[in-house]
């Protein structure tokens, strides 16, 4: 297990180096002068020049990608062109707010949604079953932005009870918004496939047996039936964890959530390449952390697994 | 095993009928298509602005609410939201069917070379689809639009280059599985070359998950079309986006809630309606998972 998780790790490697070769032809395609931006709109041309030298823009392009690589290869970020700081120091201020935000919304998704499944498995057919799965079906058609508008409207506008976004320390009321956003979507995935997984469950024989000698339907449930189907939830999760980090930057600029993915955003807007580049690569790595972890997961749930 | 598209107009269609909520949603979209290809013949000129009204002896200055001309009511400047809506339709539909067809045809014919020629080719239409893959999509595409400059085709370029991997990787494992197939090796054998058997007779044979994964893919074109244009990077005006007016309406979210609020309604259905249809065409590519479940109902 360990030599598999290894190995999975080293293979992070040449995609990473990928990442940034595509990453980096892109955005000297993108028109536009860093050095200009640096200065400003109306700086002297002599300004401009001495950035583009001190930045080193005036090299060949290939001597900038591969010092670039060499840097990166080092754990050295570099400076962002916009605040001038250190990235590492940026990425370790915005990156634990990220996580903050999306492990809030992935763990509220997941203890509703699966609540929501068990609900509609269990009364299949029924109303609530049809109430729950039109809902889940809803939530997963909504677009992510335009639900934040409409929250922020109701939340924040009209009834006043929340903040419409920013952020405070701690889980307080700034995250409310932003995580049930986040989560709406992965909730209604979740409770679908929870109610598919048990429907399936329900039709093994261990299931007639466990009926068959009396136990009570909750602890049918609970014992015999979400056991079993966790496997595909799990994998569920972890893979809806993953798109969930791909909602990130839309809620966090929406939400004026100072995380990883406003950062990226506003280094795209801003065409600052090192600090685009280096949130990138770090939500990259976490995808592929997410992953592996999703992967260890199925072995410890199912001991059929096994990797070598 | 799916052999013709002919078959599945026939027993098929019979199965997904039975899906009521699936043929709901192939109405609506008929529906939409209907406003957006005919939209000149049935709303007003949505450019045109409109700064006063006179009502009750009262002056009115827009954006005027919700009323008979104006069913979604209109902008800041007076212009019918309606017909923006429908022209934005119009823009919805043509990225999701364009965006899907793009990184089909790509992601199918990548998927099938990787699945039946040498490992090394296989191996690297792999890496590649797993570098793009670990890129956060939304920031891929808005670096791609960014690069190209925003527009209608740059927005179905960048987002058909970050939906084709996910069709890659989806082929190449059906492609894979059907190499070993007896009726593959027979081909072989009477002297098919590799071209001929992919098209003749892989291609035929996963046409149920390419349609299934068609249909899928449309609502995340559609849906990430609105968000770059939300965020600017989009489709530009005069050009209507559904995304684009949700953004310009967000600064008279308090005033005109009908102004952000009816075109994410109308993107909502769209998608909705999508889904629904792709969850229909599951259930009738894949009849033994739809029996299973019907078998686990009557069980207990």
């Amino acid at each position: 297990m360990l030599g598999y998780s290894v190995r999975r790790l080293i293979q992070i490697v040449p995609i990473l180096i990928g990442l940034v070769t595509v990453l980096f032809a892109l955005l000297n395609i993108l028109p536009g002068d860093p050095a200009r931006m640096m200065a400003g709109p109306f700086a002297d041309p002599d300004v401009v020049r001495t950035i583009r030298e001190e930045m080193g823009f005036n090299r060949p392009l290939w001597v900038q990608y591969l010092d670039n690589l060499g840097n990166l290869a080092r754990g050295e970020f570099g400076r962002s062109y916009q605040s001038r700081r250190p990235i590492l120091r940026d990425l370790i201020e915005v990156f634990p707010k990220t996580i903050q935000l999306a492990v809030a919304a992935e763990v509220a998704s997941a203890l509703v949604g699966i609540w929501l499944g068990v609900i509609a498995a269990a009364r299949r057919n029924g109303w609530a079953d049809r109430l729950i799965m039109t809902i889940a079906a809803l939530n997963l058609s909504f677009p992510l932005f335009w639900l934040a508008l409409m929250l922020q409207i109701a939340f924040a506008v009209f009834l006043r009870l929340l903040p419409p976004s920013g952020y405070g320390i701690g889980f307080d009321r700034f995250i409310i918004l932003p995580a049930f956003t986040l989560a709406l979507p992965s909730l209604g995935l979740l409770a679908r496939i929870t109610r598919a997984a048990l429907l399936e469950v329900m039709a093994e024989d261990y299931i007639r047996t466990a009926r068959a000698k009396g136990l009570r339907n909750a602890l049918v449930m609970r014992r015999h039936m979400l056991p079993n189907a966790l496997i595909p939830i799990v994998s569920t999760i972890g893979t809806d964890f993953v798109r969930l980090l791909g909602g990130i930057p839309i809620i966090e600029v929406i939400f004026a959530w100072p995380g990883i993915g406003k950062y990226a955003y506003d280094a795209l807007v801003f065409r600052d390449l090192p600090a685009l580049q280096a949130s990138v690569v770090v939500l990259a790595v976490s995808v592929s952390l997410v992953n592996l972890a999703v992967d260890l997961l199925y072995a410890y749930i199912n001991p059929r697994i096994r990797y070598v | 095993m799916r052999t013709s598209i002919r078959e599945f107009a026939t027993s098929d269609w019979r199965r997904f009928r039975r899906s009521r909520l699936a043929v709901v949603g192939v109405g609506v979209i008929l529906l939409f298509a209907l406003l957006a290809a005919f939209a000149p013949y049935i709303v007003t000129d949505p450019t045109q602005i409109e700064m006063r009204r006179e009502q009750d002896g009262q002056t009115l200055r827009p954006p005027f609410p919700p009323n008979r001309l104006n069913p979604f009511g209109t902008d800041q400047l007076g212009r019918d939201i309606f017909a923006r809506v429908v022209y934005g339709l119009r823009t919805s539909l043509i990225v999701g069917i364009l965006v899907r067809g793009i990184s089909m045809v790509a992601g199918v014919l990548l998927g099938l070379i990787s699945g039946f020629f040498p490992r090394y080719v296989d191996d690297l239409i792999m890496r590649f689809t797993d570098i793009m893959l670990a890129f956060p999509v939304i920031l891929l595409a808005m670096t791609v639009t960014a690069v190209l400059g925003p527009g209608l085709v740059t927005v179905c370029v960048a987002l058909a280059l970050v939906a084709w991997p996910d069709v890659a990787r989806l082929v190449r494992g059906q492609a894979l599985s059907i190499r070993g197939q007896t009726y593959v090796e027979a081909a072989r054998c009477v002297g098919a070359g590799s071209w001929r058997i992919l098209l003749r007779h892989v291609l035929p044979n996963c046409m149920g998950p390419i349609i299934v994964a068609f249909s899928m893919g449309i609502p995340g074109a559609i849906m990430y079309e609105a968000g770059l244009s939300f965020f600017g990077f989009g489709i530009q005006p005069p050009t209507p986006s559904l995304g684009s007016i949700i953004s310009d309406g967000r600064g008279y979210i308090t005033v005109a809630p009908w102004y952000p609020g009816f075109p994410g309604l109308v993107l909502t259905i769209l998608v909705l309606s999508v889904n629904l249809v792709g969850d229909g065409l599951i259930d009738v590519m894949n009849p033994r998972a739809a029996l299973g479940m019907q078998n686990s109902r009557s069980a207990t």
